[in-house]
């Protein structure tokens, strides 16, 4: 009976994961899927039109450009957040004097809402009210940072946003990673004689293994869902420029009312997503096995 | 510990390095405090960077008390109250759900269970308005929709992904033996859990109540769709002082109000730095 | 017997001045999204009159069209609806009218008449065969066009442009003073509202309805589209680098502080003004068109009333429907909104300049037309803005645009 018990316990403690994972987001997976092959406006329909909204999203050069730009996008956002998050939490982690105000000016872009934060973006961006304004007043005369309203460069203008909002979490976790790596490591290797930054690199960062991985997951959620930043400091635009494919779902969501181009366009993310991560999941499953 | 003297290269290398980052992050802040105290007169002007000619708080009182969110002109303060009570289920629930998880999902492996986690984490990459009418739907079948439990459960159907990846990759990092010791000193499922996983875990909680608070706090769409009239988060008041399409916008109420909505998560950051120090499973690991 | 007589007396004189039973208030829950300042003055007027009227006014503001729209629609598919929404004069709401989710107030439409006064635009947006679903509240026009004094002054322009070549010769004076000749803020909207200005004045009113009603390949395809396209582009010669992404109220500001000369804007721009303590023929002047047949484009706000057969629910509804529409709310409403009236027969003293303005073409019913949206479905008129926007900011060909506008205007 106890046996019996210690089988059944692990299974009944998953409960809450088993039932949000099949019927939330299993259920609302199949039912986007479902949708997106109907002509579904404001409200759900049952009128089945098999590939018709793909077939409409793929000719649309809108969404074309949100996907170009949400590569580059992401991996500009991922990298920089990373490296940057990293050196951060490295540098803070050298026992400096005010740590705490530090780790707050870091965190604070985080905790802030979007919609002003973005909006403080857009001006500081804006060649004519921000920062191209100040230095030419200033005296260099010949300073250009116009990207915002660049139709080509306008996109990273967003990646430095979002940078500024997502790098304090980054680092928030790499800390408590670093932190959690025994004092012990430090010892041995200043007596062993090597350099400070040979540490990090070839000790600590591979035993961040774990939290690297978070992180990565993190931001990835982040750069396929990001659309808020969008909004607040471009809208989207110049034109449609600085389109991102969330933003595209979003607008059709809701303003233009047609849930199946949508579902349809939630679709290609989540199967761009499960072409990319599926394999690296895997492998890692795989490694997670060998432990035992 | 040996004490280093303070004014190595590396030393001033460290603090430059900082400094300067915290002088970038801090720039939008600045815009903001001293757009804040100006008036709408001097912000018309468009000097983002100049400092207040005519400091004033006026622009903060609006933002608490007096901007109009509707019919009524009452500020953000009136959604405090109601932003704690979603916040406080919704930050320690999925803590406690999302340790479990990775607890179970790093040691005890049931059969399926990673495939019901790889699911979960690919979930996390829908939009989540995309999966609003379905939730509706679902949440009004079981009488759920439009009250408190209805916008608790729906926080923690969608903070499950990264809380449950945040423990189990925590936990990841744990060493075997330990947990293989503690079995064979007869520990059960449960006790475990609560004496030994759970007091090591207080760097990665502190980090997942971060997580949490802010995203909660901050969280508008799913307030506004599920929690009910009555319970209707500070983010929708400070939505209805920012944003409008055809309206008057006054810059200097926004930014009063922006900085006003962020202190509770900001006071958890701050408060949050006892927790940040070293050697917790280090301890753990030795004994 | 005189005893009897006198006790049947008192009694009747006792019952006949018995007071009347008190009724409920009728609640009724409204979703808007009316939060700034100026827009929170005039719903008040709204609450203050039904309140007056019998009822009880529970406010449900939330900020932005898309999203208030958005929550109602979930509200109503989860059985929580409000008792009123609003919406526009466009068919955002067509589809929650198919599916039978909303109650109609042909009553009071009947009863007071609204076919009498009512422009025809507004009628045929919410009249849906033939029963009225919507209550209109008020109609604000997108296209006017808002002149700085002092900016005129400085360039030396002595009154506001009367057609569309002296619009740019104005431009061109405000160019060669140094100022910024047209001030814009770069969203997609803009862009359009810009673009609904050219088409209205320039294209004229059978070019626009045979576009927008119609979607007529062959007008699309036509020469005086393509020189409406062009003029359109034209205009974007004179706005100044910082524009795109602008919000619209930067710019007015820019028209306030006397650093740019003209924008073309809706007339909520007035509560701008207002709010500087600007006023109309002094400060800033206003333009609703070129040549005495100019069109005035309506695009208005309305209320719909979710499905319920609640008799409460239903009597709150008919109130607030009628409460609307009644003259007295009607100018009380949109004096503090910066609109006009839904009807023309109001006592229009008390409005300001241009509103009165308005109001004088609005009586003229073939200057009468909708906004692109109330012709067109919502996903159309958004495939729309893409290509207009994309051609205001880039340099496409204008053949290419005219393909692009047919193909974003197809079902």
């Amino acid at each position: 009976m106890k046996a019996l018990l210690r089988r059944v316990t692990p299974w009944t403690a998953l409960l809450p994961l088993a039932i949000t994972v099949l019927v939330g987001y299993f259920g609302a997976a199949l039912w986007s899927l479902f949708i997106s092959m109907t002509s579904s406006r404001t409200f759900p329909s049952t009128n089945f039109v098999g590939l018709e909204q793909y077939e409409r999203l793929f000719d649309n050069e809108r969404w074309q450009l949100a996907l170009h730009n949400l590569a580059i996008y992401g991996l500009l956002f991922i990298v920089a957040c990373m490296v940057i998050g990293f050196l951060l939490a490295v540098f803070i982690d050298q026992k400096v004097r005010g740590e705490g105000l530090l780790r707050v000016a870091f965190l604070y872009p985080y905790a802030m809402s979007f919609v002003a934060t973005g909006l403080v973006w857009q001006w500081v961006l804006n060649p004519d009210s921000g920062l191209q304004n100040a230095m030419q007043h200033l005296g260099w005369k010949d300073f250009t940072f116009d990207w915002i309203i660049d139709q080509d460069m306008a996109i990273y203008t967003i990646v430095i946003a979002s940078v500024w909002q997502a790098s304090g979490l980054v680092m928030a976790l790499m800390l408590a990673g670093l932190r959690s790596i025994d004092e012990e490591i430090w010892k041995a290797a200043r007596l062993d004689g090597v350099p400070v930054w040979r540490v990090y690199l070839s000790i600590v960062l591979p035993m961040l293994g774990a939290t690297l991985a978070t992180v990565f997951v993190l931001l990835s959620t982040a750069v396929v869902k990001a659309f808020d930043v969008v909004i607040a400091m471009t809208q989207g635009g110049p034109g449609t420029a600085s389109d991102l494919p969330a933003k595209f779902i979003m607008d059709h969501l809701f303003g233009r009312a047609n849930l199946g181009l949508a579902s349809a366009g939630a679709m290609v993310l989540l199967l761009t997503v499960l072409i990319i991560v599926a394999p690296l999941l895997y492998a890692r499953s795989r490694r997670k096995e060998a432990r035992t | 510990m040996k004490r280093r003297s303070h004014f190595t290269p590396a030393r001033i290398g460290v603090y430059g390095f900082l400094l300067f980052a915290a002088a970038f992050f801090l720039a939008p802040l600045y815009v903001m405090l001293t757009t804040s105290f100006k008036s709408m007169d001097e912000i018309r002007l468009g000097q983002i960077f100049a400092l207040p000619q005519a400091f004033s708080l006026n622009a903060w009182r609006a933002a608490w008390s007096e901007a109009c969110t509707g019919v009524s002109c009452e500020g953000v303060s009136g959604g405090f109250w109601n932003s704690v009570i979603i916040v406080v289920p919704s930050t320690i629930l999925p803590i406690l759900i999302g340790a479990l998880n990775g607890y179970c999902l790093s040691f005890w492996r049931p059969r399926g269970a990673n495939l019901l986690f790889a699911i979960l984490m690919l979930g996390a990459f829908i939009p989540i308005q995309v999966m609003i009418y379905p939730l509706v739907k679902l949440e009004a079948a079981l009488g759920l929709y439009s009250s408190l439990p209805g916008i608790i459960v729906v926080h923690i159907v969608f903070s499950m992904p990264m809380m449950t990846l945040l423990f189990r990759n925590y936990y990841a990092a744990i060493p075997l033996e330990l947990f293989k010791a503690a079995r064979i000193d007869g520990g059960g499922f449960w006790r475990i859990f609560v004496q030994l996983m759970l007091p090591m875990s207080v760097p990665i909680a502190i980090v997942a109540t971060i997580m949490q608070v802010t995203g909660v706090w901050n969280d508008y769409i799913l307030g506004l769709v599920f929690a009910g009239r009555e319970n209707l988060p500070m983010t929708v008041q400070l939505n209805n002082v920012i944003n409008t399409t055809t309206g008057e916008r006054l810059y200097n109420v926004n930014m009063a109000a922006t900085i006003l909505t962020s202190a509770v998560p900001l006071m958890v950051y701050l408060i949050s730095g006892r927790w940040f120090v070293r050697g917790i499973t280090a301890g753990a690991v030795k004994g | 017997m005189r005893f009897k007589t006198l006790a049947l007396v008192a009694a009747l004189f006792a019952a006949a001045s018995a007071p009347a039973q008190t009724k409920a208030p009728l609640k009724a829950e409204v979703i808007h999204w009316w939060t700034s300042g100026g827009e929170s003055a005039a719903v008040k007027t709204l609450a203050d009159a039904y309140r007056a009227a019998g009822g009880e006014w529970q406010d449900t503001a939330i900020a932005l069209g898309e999203q208030a729209r958005s929550v109602a629609i979930n509200r109503i598919v989860g059985g929580k609806a409000p008792t009123a929404a609003q919406f526009n004069t466009t068919k955002q709401f067509y589809d929650i009218v198919d599916q039978g989710l909303l109650n109609n107030v042909d009553e009071v439409a009947i009863r007071d008449g609204w076919d009498k006064f009512l422009p025809e635009v507004v009628l045929n947006v919410i009249r849906i065969k033939g029963h009225y679903y919507a209550a209109p509240v008020n109609i604000h026009m997108p296209a006017w066009a808002w002149t700085s004094k002092a900016a005129f002054r400085r360039a030396g322009i002595k009154d506001d442009p009367k057609t569309m070549d002296e619009l740019f010769a104005a431009l061109d004076k405000l160019k060669a003073a140094g100022l910024v000749p047209l001030a814009h803020g770069g969203q997609g909207w803009q862009d359009n509202t810009v673009f609904t200005f050219v088409l209205s004045n320039v294209g004229g009113r059978d070019l626009y309805l045979k576009v927008f009603k119609d979607r007529d390949p062959a007008a699309i395809k036509s020469d005086a589209f393509k020189n409406v396209l062009l003029t359109f582009k034209r205009l974007h010669n004179y706005v100044d680098k910082g524009s795109p992404g602008r919000n619209w109220n930067d710019a007015t500001a820019m028209i306030i502080t006397g650093r740019a000369g003209i924008q073309i804007m809706g007339d909520w721009a007035k509560g701008e003004f207002s709010l500087a303590k600007q006023e109309a023929g002094k400060d800033y002047g206003c333009i609703a068109g070129f040549g005495p047949k100019s069109l005035y484009v309506i695009q208005g706000d309305v209320m719909v009333f979710p499905r319920s057969n609640d008799p409460k629910v239903v009597a709150a509804q008919k109130l607030l429907a009628k409460v609307i529409t009644d003259p007295v709310t009607q100018v009380a409403f949109n004096e503090k909104k910066g609109s006009v009236p839904i009807r023309t027969d109001v006592d229009a003293s008390k409005m300001d300049m241009c509103a009165q303005m308005g109001l004088a073409i609005l009586k003229d019913k073939s200057r009468q037309i909708g906004n692109g949206e109330s012709y067109i479905a919502p996903d159309q008129n958004g495939a729309l803005q893409d290509v207009i926007s994309n051609y205001w900011n880039r340099d496409i060909p204008v053949e290419k645009v005219q393909r692009d506008v047919l193909a974003a205007l197809r079902d």
